[in-house]
């Protein structure tokens, strides 16, 4: 395979992908919510859908993966094992093992090779989960169990399949076998996906040697025309043959657990017995008729014992042995609750051959089968069988439905496009920004260098016009980039449960806000630091089972993350319910380190304390677990998310828990920036950090130590000059009445003031951070291209005033 | 051996009955009415001798007619036995009253001698 991917093949990976995330959603859901038969039928349909999807490449150790895994979904489903924690581990890593595939097919164009070995592990111990609990649950060999199950069902299939062959027809079978001739019934019911792994059941079929008689029906009731997945199959077909059985096993060699072959008794074709047997099933269903007329009455127990003995009895005599077990079973479920319902169920689930025919939807079309039967010589008989099968293929073939099923299509519509595109789109809404901001400058041009005043008023009006587009069209841009929190927030249920079940703690997450949406590239910068914040509320926040116990603590903690919208900002909360941070302990560290002196540390207060743990160097583990402590500290979450525009903050109570409150811009496309004149040159500054502009009079300039200051509002600003800070040697001017036009800028929670030599306008820019070699200057948070073709400087006042 | 216990007043029906029972090599006793079958049933049920595998129960009766001999019969914590209920009302609700009462199987009269032998043999799960 090359590593150019056809389109095709990448389609299947991104749904794929976005498969697995529903996966081990659902995995967790489950886990809460075990019985919910919803969640796992939905489940397995996600699981099925990949692994059909899966099917059509040439992954085989994917496949057989998520075959493994699908099957030991369709066990759980069935009720044939429980779920529970330790199948939930597996059926994540058989996910994970999928994702990390996926991966190598991304990065080198094909699944490692080196992977099949874990894969043959994997669907050994996939395996063997389901086999080990069906043998527990069953008592007996799991795989005995689901056969014995398959035959059973195949046994009601024949005996309702015989009483549709001419009476004549089976007199001369009866006569055959009793002469000593053996005569095989053979069932073959082709696995919905047999059309994704090249098989074709119709020729199999068709093809069978020694074939008598046969037929083809629907395996379940045709769904509505809208619904059908014409890629699925769903038929069964029927024959009588009498071919050698060796012949026939050869035949089916590649279709193994599909088919099912037995002799055909003599009882089963024999005219009067199949009139005995037709009577004693509808005595059976007559005691349906008699138990449901009673429910409720005094004399219920006697009259259970009379239908019971009488179905035992009906069914013993016509043979039906390996049905009397679970019927006494029934029975004494029915007496325990003195109600007839279990019996009532049971004779509905095994006497159905009169309804069956009665009840089919497609009654009209079995009846046209007898057109596919054949008593003819075998040759004359597979162009018949084609001719009647198509008559079927033909009913089924006008509500084509490609692709998805009705319900596989659950949630709104999307359309799903590379971010490359968007971005794309969005630089050239930007681009289409500044050209428009060029449009009042060409007005002035127009009146003053030209004097065409009518010119520039018309230019100015269409720029307004221009202007509103380009707004709307900006906001649109930033609609498609907005995405719910739950894309980061998804991956933590899976997350939290691993480090808890590690750590041998119990912890409940509780996730809230998650549809609040953000920019693509805050919710996509948000996930490292996420991680990191959580892992250190399960690892040093939250307490041990007992611990928390003693500490009259409910054993499970409670994590709650939680975001929401606070006016142009995404706030995003962690908040944790366990030990907390010891303020002392904190001093103690820091102090050791060497990160504050003494004077300053008893100057604090125990909250300003705690946020200590964000100064660079800083770790309170005690010891580095494989979790956390990895020298990623949580400066490194401070620094990713400042450089996000955001901030961080800490608040915790020893002993109550711990609350980190993240704010981030909603979106980083659009800067609004201040445009200050200094020197000779325009400099922009965010107007997140600004908190007001002032004029300080020059007399109110104080000199403290090396640093001018002033008092502003009650509060002591020190006062720095943009050229120093530049290192330019031109100083700062002051405007006529000798005012020195500040900046109050808020930086690191602290009050600075900025001097400059004048305020200009503040302009909405898209920044575009510094490249190359400029990409070291920290000074510059980016540049911006104006209106007027100029290119503006913008400062990282964070870096700037350090 | 199984053994049948015949409840009806008419004794020309207890002899159609009971020659199409014995010549199928059955066991076969009489009661004319609900109170006489419900007495034998339950001696029957008594310690060392053979309770009875299945009862052919007519309805109108002097004494005890037919629903109140099954309604007691299978009040009393004994080995139930099936039940088939013969009479001349072939309404829904005569159907509907015979199950309440306690039957396993309604036939019409006049019960034929091969199908109600069919469904006797069925209901003493005889395998031929």
């Amino acid at each position: 395979m090359t590593t150019a991917f056809s389109p095709l093949l990448l389609q299947f990976m991104q749904e794929s992908r976005d498969g697995l995330q529903e996966i081990a959603t659902r995995l967790l859901a489950l886990e809460r919510q075990p019985a919910d038969p919803e969640l796992m039928e939905s489940l397995f349909r996600v699981v099925h859908t990949l692994k059909g999807n899966c099917g059509l490449f040439e992954f085989p150790e994917m496949f057989r993966v998520l075959h493994a895994a699908e099957d030991l979904m369709s066990a759980v489903r069935d009720g044939q094992v429980a779920y529970d924690r330790e199948m939930a581990d597996l059926l994540l890593e058989a996910m994970d093992f999928v994702a990390h595939q996926f991966d190598d097919i991304e990065l080198a164009g094909q699944p490692d090779p080196a992977q099949a070995v874990s894969c043959a592990e994997l669907v050994a111990r996939l395996r063997q989960r389901c086999g080990m609990q069906l043998a527990e649950g069953g008592g007996q060999d799991g795989q005995q169990a689901t056969r014995h199950a398959a035959e059973e069902a195949a046994r009601s299939y024949m005996t309702e399949a015989l009483a549709r062959v001419p009476p004549s027809l089976r007199m001369a079978w009866a006569d055959a076998t009793r002469a000593g001739e053996t005569l095989l019934w053979v069932q073959y019911t082709p696995e919905p996906e047999c059309f994704f792994k090249g098989e074709d059941p119709l020729r199999l079929a068709v093809q069978m040697p020694g074939v008598l008689w046969r037929r083809v029906l629907p395996g379940s009731a045709w769904p509505a025309v809208g619904e059908l997945d014409a890629y699925r199959a769903n038929l069964v077909f029927q024959a009588v043959a009498t071919a050698d059985r060796s012949v026939l096993d050869e035949h089916f060699r590649y279709v193994p657990g599909q088919f099912w072959i037995t002799d055909l008794p003599t009882a089963a074709i024999d005219v009067k017995d199949q009139t005995r047997t037709n009577d004693a099933l509808m005595i059976v269903q007559t005691q349906n008729d008699a138990l449901w007329s009673l429910e409720g009455s005094p004399w219920v127990p006697g009259h259970l014992k009379a239908a019971v003995t009488t179905i035992a009895n009906c069914m013993r005599a016509i043979g039906r042995l390996e049905v009397l077990p679970a019927l006494e079973a029934c029975a004494e479920q029915a007496l325990a609750q003195s109600s007839v319902a279990p019996v009532v169920a049971w004779i509905e689930r095994h006497a159905q051959v009169q309804a069956m025919a009665e009840v089919s939807p497609n009654a009209d079309l079995q009846e046209d089968i007898p057109a596919a039967e054949i008593t003819a010589p075998v040759a004359a008989a597979a162009a018949t069988a084609a001719a009647a099968v198509t008559t079927v293929t033909a009913d089924a073939d006008p509500p084509v439905n490609f692709g998805r099923r009705a319900e596989d299509s659950n949630g709104a519509r999307v359309l799903k496009v590379e971010q490359e595109k968007v971005d794309r789109l969005m630089n050239l809404i930007g681009e289409m920004v500044v050209a428009r901001n060029g449009l009042p400058y060409l007005a002035s041009r127009a009146e003053n260098q030209y004097g065409e005043r009518e010119l520039g008023r018309d230019i100015r009006a269409q720029h307004a016009v221009i202007n509103r587009i380009v707004e709307e069209m900006q906001d649109a841009i930033m609609q498609v980039r907005m995405m719910p929190v739950s894309f980061v927030f998804q991956r933590f249920p899976r997350l939290v449960r691993d480090i808890a079940r590690r750590l041998g703690k119990e912890v409940q997450l509780q996730l809230e806000g998650e549809t609040t949406e953000a920019d693509k590239n805050v919710i996509e910068a948000l996930a490292d630091p996420l991680v990191h914040l959580v892992r250190n509320a399960l690892d040093h926040g939250m307490e041990m089972p007992e611990e928390r116990r003693a500490a009259g603590k409910p054993a499970t903690g409670k994590l709650i993350m939680s975001a929401r919208q606070e006016a142009d900002c995404v706030v995003i909360e962690i908040a944790d319910d366990g030990r907390g941070i010891d303020p002392a302990v904190i001093r103690g560290k820091a102090y050791a380190r060497g990160l504050v002196d003494e004077a300053t540390l008893e100057r604090m207060s125990d909250r300003e304390a705690v946020n200590l743990v964000f100064l660079p160097g800083f770790s309170t583990a005690e010891a580095v677990t494989d979790l956390s402590g990895r020298g990623v500290g949580m400066d490194a979450v401070r620094t990713a998310i400042e450089r996000l525009h955001g901030s961080v903050h800490l608040e915790s109570q020893a002993g109550q828990g711990t609350r980190l409150q993240l704010s981030l811009p909603l979106s980083m496309a659009v800067t609004n920036v201040m445009i200050v004149q200094s020197g000779d040159v325009q400099y922009g500054l965010p107007m997140e950090a600004v908190v007001e502009t002032v004029r300080v009079p020059a007399a109110d300039v104080h000199r403290i130590k090396q640093h001018n200051a002033a008092v502003l509002r009650g509060r002591i600003v020190p006062l720095l000059e943009l050229n120093s800070q530049l290192g330019l040697d031109t100083p700062q001017r002051c405007n006529e009445h000798d005012e020195w036009a500040t900046l109050i800028l808020r930086v690191h929670g602290q009050y600075l003031g900025l001097v400059i030599d004048d305020f200009r306008e503040v302009v909405e820019v898209i920044l575009k951070p510094l490249s190359g070699v400029l990409a070291g200057l920290t000074a510059y948070a980016g540049s911006a291209l104006l209106g007027d073709g100029s290119v503006l400087m913008v400062l990282n006042p964070k870096e700037l005033l350090k | 051996m199984k053994h049948i216990l015949i409840v009806d007043d008419a004794a020309t029906v207890r002899l159609y009955e009971r020659a199409i029972f014995e010549d199928a090599g059955y066991i076969v006793r009489e009661a004319s009415n609900g109170l006489e079958a419900l007495e034998s049933a339950l001696a029957a049920c008594a310690e060392g001798q053979h309770p009875f595998d299945l009862y052919v129960v007519d309805v109108n009766m002097p004494q005890m007619d037919g629903y109140s001999f099954l309604r007691t019969l299978r009040q009393h914590d004994i080995p139930q036995a099936p039940a088939i209920m013969v009479s001349t009302e072939a309404q829904e609700c005569d159907r509907r009253k015979a199950f309440e009462a306690g039957a396993n199987l309604y036939i019409v009269k006049p019960a034929r001698p091969v199908p109600l032998l069919r469904n006797v043999k069925l209901m003493l799960g005889e395998t031929q």
